[in-house]
């Protein structure tokens, strides 16, 4: 009987405290360390091309954006957006979109250059641990029925 | 195992029984609740911290120069807070005491695998959480790899720890008072079914004692109740047959009293036409000399029979009375051998005098019996030894025969009982004994037979003042 009583507390008393455990796993490591920043530009026969800029660091959408913006420089790529002097894009992420803020008009860009910014956009966005099902808005100083369209990059499926 | 004697009581063993099932079940609870509680409570910290941490390495991550240089681990260091511990390659940063608690398990699983870990473990007693986890590069098709650098947390779970103290200890205080609680319960079971069984057990003294209205009233309709129905019946159905044995019993005494009342008058008669035939043998025949002498035997035989038949019926009628008086009880045995002429033959040992109150004529026909059964049935020498004790007068006849059979011994007193099977034609009506039996119980005394060395004994004990004198019904 005092057997019993004694393997009765025993169990009560393992129950109670924490125990050591082992190594468990916990979830996805995190990610978003790079040595540069994705910009997306167009090649000699209007092909979309990835293109790597040594920033030193990721960095945040806006800041690619910006990058984007501001031209391929000397690297022998097209863009198919106009050269303007502001360039601070607005950048909201909601669920499932990212919304972003140019201050361009319909009219600066080409069809390609908002594949540019969308794919810019989304490789950034990947890179720094998000979701590859995003989908990307992208609106104009003036509204346009393109800026309801929600776009994804022909590159990042 | 030996039972304690204090567990023997129904009460003490359903106590026991209801406060062991309790504590029982009071630890089961508590230990399943308290430890599924913890365990809830340190899984859900463990999740909140380790997605705290991946959200805040996460979120500084991109703003991170790459290769990292000290500057970077150190940002990174801090955005995860005290106690941590950043590595790429050769370099380090590190804060807290406590980063010396991390694993080698753990630095291995960080370093080799590409997913966040966790281990607890318990230094001195308290408890630690562990996370580590490489920092990924993502490429822009989604595949990862590791970047080199690993970020390690140590978070103490003493609070957690006390937490799930404080959640277990009020568990075991809320148990507790369920003890109290079922120990009343079993009292009040206990009681509600000792009730009905001392009842029970009541009747059935009552019952055992002679008194056979005796009956408890069923209450409820449990089991208890149709035992006590039981009990009932079985008292009525014994009642019922010790009435009907007692009907029969008395016909049978009133049977045998009437006979011989019945046989009295005629064997009077035949008694007279006896006398007269005795007085006529001389002049018979050889013969029928011998068939008259028969006859008269046989006559005398019957009319001893048919008193001793009404003497015993008057004994189990209850009719029988003691008739005391101060008397010597010497003296009264003296006469009684005088009387039928066994002085010379009988040996008696006995004091002057032994004054005692006695019925005389009893104790003549229970002197009478045993004296002449030894005689008859024994050898000589025949001695009666009449002793005084303080309370008692103690008569023992004692003959020098074979004895008693030792099977004959417990049936001496039986009516109409026959040591010897063969042996059918002796002078006695084969109620002597047992009529010499009733009228020492008359007298409050008893008769007992045994055998001594030599032959039989037979030792009357009769006390020296009976109180009053007792109805042989009651005895």
């Amino acid at each position: 009987m005092r057997r019993v009583w004694c393997a009765a507390v025993a169990l009560l008393v393992a129950g109670c405290g924490i125990q050591p455990t082992g190594v468990t796993d916990g979830g996805e490591a995190p990610t978003g360390v790079a040595p540069g920043v994705t910009l997306y530009f167009v090649g000699a026969d209007g092909e979309l091309r990835p293109r790597q800029r040594d920033t030193g660091g990721l960095g945040s959408i806006s800041e690619a954006l910006s990058l984007l913006l501001s031209g391929p420089g000397g690297s022998g790529l097209r863009t198919g957006i106009a050269p303007i002097s502001v360039q601070r894009v607005g950048v909201t992420i909601e669920p499932g979109v990212i919304e972003l803020v140019t201050p361009l008009t319909i009219d600066d860009v080409t069809p390609l250059g908002i594949d540019q910014i969308v794919c810019t956009a989304l490789d950034t966005h990947v890179r720094s641990g998000g979701s590859r099902d995003m989908r990307v808005r992208v609106r104009f100083t003036q509204p346009t029925p393109e800026t309801d369209e929600l776009r994804t990059c022909p590159l990042i499926r | 195992m030996t039972r304690r004697p204090w567990l023997r009581g129904l009460r003490a063993r359903l106590l026991v029984a209801f406060v062991l099932v309790t504590v029982l079940g009071a630890v089961a609870a508590v230990w399943s609740s308290a430890g599924s509680a913890g365990g809830a409570l340190v899984t859900s910290y463990q999740r909140q911290v380790t997605r705290t941490i991946g959200d805040q390495i996460g979120a500084i991550a991109p703003q991170l120069t790459y290769p990292p240089d000290q500057g970077a681990l150190d940002r990174l260091r801090a955005t995860v807070g005290a106690n941590a511990l950043v590595v790429y390659g050769d370099l380090r940063s590190a804060d807290g005491v406590d980063t010396g608690l991390i694993t080698d398990e753990l630095r291995l699983a960080v370093r080799t695998g590409d997913r966040l870990v966790t281990q607890r473990t318990v230094v001195d007693g308290e408890p630690w959480l562990l996370v580590g986890t490489p920092v990924m590069i993502t490429a822009s098709d989604g595949t990862r790899t590791p970047s080199g650098i690993e970020v390690y947390a140590v978070r103490d779970l003493t609070g957690v720890e006390r937490e799930i103290d404080g959640l277990t200890r009020s568990a075991i205080t809320t148990a507790a008072w369920a003890l109290p609680l079922s120990g009343l319960a079993a009292l009040l079971a206990a009681g509600s079914v000792l009730r009905p069984v001392r009842e029970l057990r009541d009747t059935a003294g009552r019952l055992a004692a002679g008194d056979l209205d005796a009956r408890s009233p069923p209450q409820g309709a449990d089991e208890l109740a149709e035992l006590t129905v039981t009990v009932n019946e079985m008292a009525e159905s014994v009642q019922t047959s010790m009435a009907e044995m007692e009907r029969m019993r008395a016909d049978a005494r009133r049977f045998a009293a009437d006979v011989s009342h019945e046989l009295r008058t005629p064997l009077s008669t035949l008694t007279a036409v006896v006398e007269v035939l005795a007085d006529t043998t001389d002049g018979m025949e050889p013969d029928a000399r011998e068939s008259a002498r028969m006859a008269i035997t046989e006559t005398h035989r019957l009319v001893r029979l048919v008193e001793d038949l009404m003497e015993v019926s008057r004994f189990d009628a209850g009719t029988a009375r003691l008739r005391v008086e101060e008397a010597d009880a010497v003296g009264a045995v003296r006469d009684s051998l005088r009387a039928r002429g066994w002085w010379d033959r009988v040996e008696l040992v006995a004091p002057e005098e032994v004054p005692a109150r006695l019925d005389r004529r009893r104790l003549d026909v229970v002197v009478a019996n045993l004296v002449g059964n030894a005689l008859r049935h024994g050898e000589p020498p025949v001695r009666v030894h009449v002793s005084a004790l303080p309370e008692q007068v103690r008569i023992a006849v004692t003959d020098s025969g074979p004895g008693l059979p030792e099977h004959v011994v417990p049936h001496v007193f039986d009516r109409f009982y026959k040591a010897d099977a063969a042996r059918t034609r002796t002078p006695g009506s084969g109620l002597g004994l047992a009529i010499a039996l009733e009228n020492a119980r008359l007298h409050g005394g008893d008769l007992t037979a045994e055998n001594t060395d030599h032959g039989a004994r037979f030792v009357l004990r009769l006390p020296r003042d009976p109180e009053e004198p007792g109805d042989p019904e009651e005895r």
